[in-house]
């Protein structure tokens, strides 16, 4: 029994896919759950009407035309908030004047950086970490499994709940929020990292081994980029955490950013403001992520080619 | 190699390793490295939170969270099954509706959240709404997978037999898309015990995050009761990984991806 046999390991990696394959927790998985694990629906979708060759154009424009229904939910938002008297679901129109003022022309953009920074080194380091402690645990196997009940019970516990021990220990300020974003965001990581690298295929090990090939090397040319799929899927699941995690802690304890924006507006019972924090929050949120899926498209361009051909052939 | 491998030592060497981040924690509180006012003894934690269990507030608190958890996971994974059966079995649907909800997807659940507590304060039913809301999207996605996954043979083999409406949907859909939804489920039961907890911490509702501020807030002498709550959280963790875990074992034994798992681990 290993790491990834204990209920824990499972929770992120287990798939129902047939070929055993894994992919991380909030990913999406088809029957080919690797492409699942590295690749949106939207992606999938593009990567399969890329195969029947259409023009970029009519891709456009098909583009453009899924996209009809999200339009129709914004016009009905607009129109059906127009009058709308409610507290708490002020009109669309102020709400996205109101953002026009405050995040554009005022100075509310300050309260972003400060949690953006804030989020990028904590990321950074969840990311580096999980991927370095997920090779160490796979490299020294048994160490991994001996410590494996104590990491699953850290797992485990919702992360929220140590930030008020957190908060204790570090007092207010960017480390105790840094440390908060690193210990959430460095598990799907970690995980990912270890299941991709454990279900490197046997055959592979040994023909390295057979070509004398530096366990270094090995590790660089065969096991890394064979769990990189999987490593890509964890790092967005931990780029997903750590924007949550980031707004917890703000939102609990903190002076500056965008989560304290949101806080102390819906302290003041200006609700069209908190509206606008919450919608830039969406906004960025969503931009990260598809950010990601950007560099990701690059990083695994000779996985998701390969992938391609292997389905076309 | 032999005697590493066998299951005793492996045993041995787990149980070890607890034992030790044990001591560990114990040094570390008594060395006074994190300040003694801001980290308890291992011994001092273990003690309240025997004192805790015997106390009717902590099984309240527990109680709470079940029940947020619980009923937002229960509405939140009905109207997500429902939702992406639908959107799964049209194709049209599916094109329309996957942006949405993809971008609903990437959007941070917390965003939300102080718009809950503002509209229903620290109640159960803010909790109920955030789990709900967190644990919708991306189960949706995966049911949508699920249906969409029909194994092309299957289909084929249920247009011969000319199997159509609820025959098909419950001898067809369904157990293909069982294990895609059991996994989603797993998924969204502890994401939905995080959001719970959330909740409780920051809107104020009652439950095992309320109890872990309000002890943080009673200064440094409660501070092991902090450490012996958030153990308990964790322990609910635990608990809730593994039986959704077991479940999925038990019902869905005939699947082939767990049959899969069964002989790999013989």
């Amino acid at each position: 029994m290993t790491m990834a046999d204990l209920p824990g390991a499972t929770t992120t990696t287990t798939e129902p896919s047939a070929d055993g394959r894994t992919a991380s927790p909030d990913v999406p998985s088809v029957a080919d759950a690797s492409v699942a694990a590295a690749t949106t629906p939207s992606q999938q979708f593009s990567a399969r009407s890329g195969r029947r060759a259409v023009s970029s154009l009519r891709r456009t424009v098909t583009s453009v035309w899924r996209l009809w229904f999200f339009a129709v939910i914004l016009v009905c938002w607009w129109f059906l908030s127009a009058d709308s008297t409610n507290t708490f679901f002020p009109p669309l129109k102020n709400i996205l004047t109101q953002l026009w003022d405050l995040w554009v022309l005022g100075d509310a953009r300050s309260q972003l950086w400060s949690s953006l920074e804030h989020f990028a080194v904590g990321y950074v380091i969840a990311g580096v970490g999980g991927v370095l402690i997920g090779a160490l645990l796979w490299k020294f196997h048994r160490v991994g499994d001996a410590v494996s009940p104590v990491l699953y019970f850290i797992y485990v516990i919702p992360t929220a709940a140590l930030l008020p021990a957190i908060m204790a220990i570090m007092g207010i300020g960017a480390s105790m929020q840094i440390t908060i974003i690193v210990l959430a965001a460095i598990w799907p990581t970690l995980l990912n990292t270890l299941d991709g690298m454990r279900g490197t295929d046997p055959i592979k090990i040994d023909t390295a081994r057979a070509m004398h090939l530096s366990s270094t090397r090995t590790v660089w040319t065969v096991v890394l980029p064979g769990a990189m799929p999987q490593i890509m899927a964890g790092l967005r699941h931990s780029l997903q955490i750590g924007v949550i995690m980031m707004v917890v802690s703000e939102l609990v304890a903190s002076e500056s950013g965008i989560g304290f924006f949101i806080l102390e507006a819906q302290q003041r019972f200006a609700i069209t403001d908190m509206w606008t924090g919450i919608i830039v929050l969406a906004l960025i949120g969503s931009l990260l992520t598809f950010l990601f899926i950007l560099i990701e498209r690059v990083v695994l361009a000779w996985y998701l080619g390969a992938r391609a051909v292997e389905q076309k052939g | 190699m032999r005697v590493l491998d066998s299951r005793w030592f492996k045993l041995t060497a787990r149980l070890l390793v607890v034992a030790a981040v044990l001591g560990l924690w114990q040094y570390i509180a008594v060395s006074g490295v994190l300040g003694k006012d801001a980290f308890p003894t291992m011994t001092g934690t273990m003690a309240e939170l025997g004192r805790e269990l015997q106390t009717a507030d902590l099984w309240q608190a527990v109680w709470d969270t079940v029940r947020g958890w619980g009923l937002g996971l229960l509405i939140g994974c009905s109207s997500a099954i429902v939702v992406g059966t639908l959107l799964g079995l049209n194709r049209f649907a599916y094109l329309s509706g996957i942006p949405v909800i993809e971008f609903l997807k990437t959007v941070p659940v917390i965003a939300i959240l102080p718009l809950a507590i503002v509209v229903w304060g620290a109640s159960l039913e803010m909790k109920v709404f955030l789990v709900a809301f967190g644990v919708f999207w991306p189960l949706t996605i995966q049911v949508i997978y699920g249906v969409r996954a029909v194994d092309p043979v299957v289909r084929d083999t249920a247009i011969t037999l000319r199997l159509r409406g609820l025959r098909k949907f419950v001898g067809v859909t369904l157990p293909s898309a069982a294990p895609f939804i059991a996994t989603g489920l797993r998924i969204a039961a502890a994401v939905g015990l995080i959001l719970a907890v959330i909740a409780e911490l920051i809107g104020g509702a009652p439950g095992l995050g309320l109890s872990i501020l309000t002890s943080v807030n009673a200064g440094p002498s409660r501070l092991p009761a902090t450490y012996a709550f958030i153990l308990v959280t964790g322990i609910a963790g635990v608990a809730v990984t593994s039986l959704f875990a077991y479940a999925e074992r038990r019902l869905l034994h005939w699947h082939e991806s767990q049959r899969n798992t069964a002989s790999r681990a013989a």
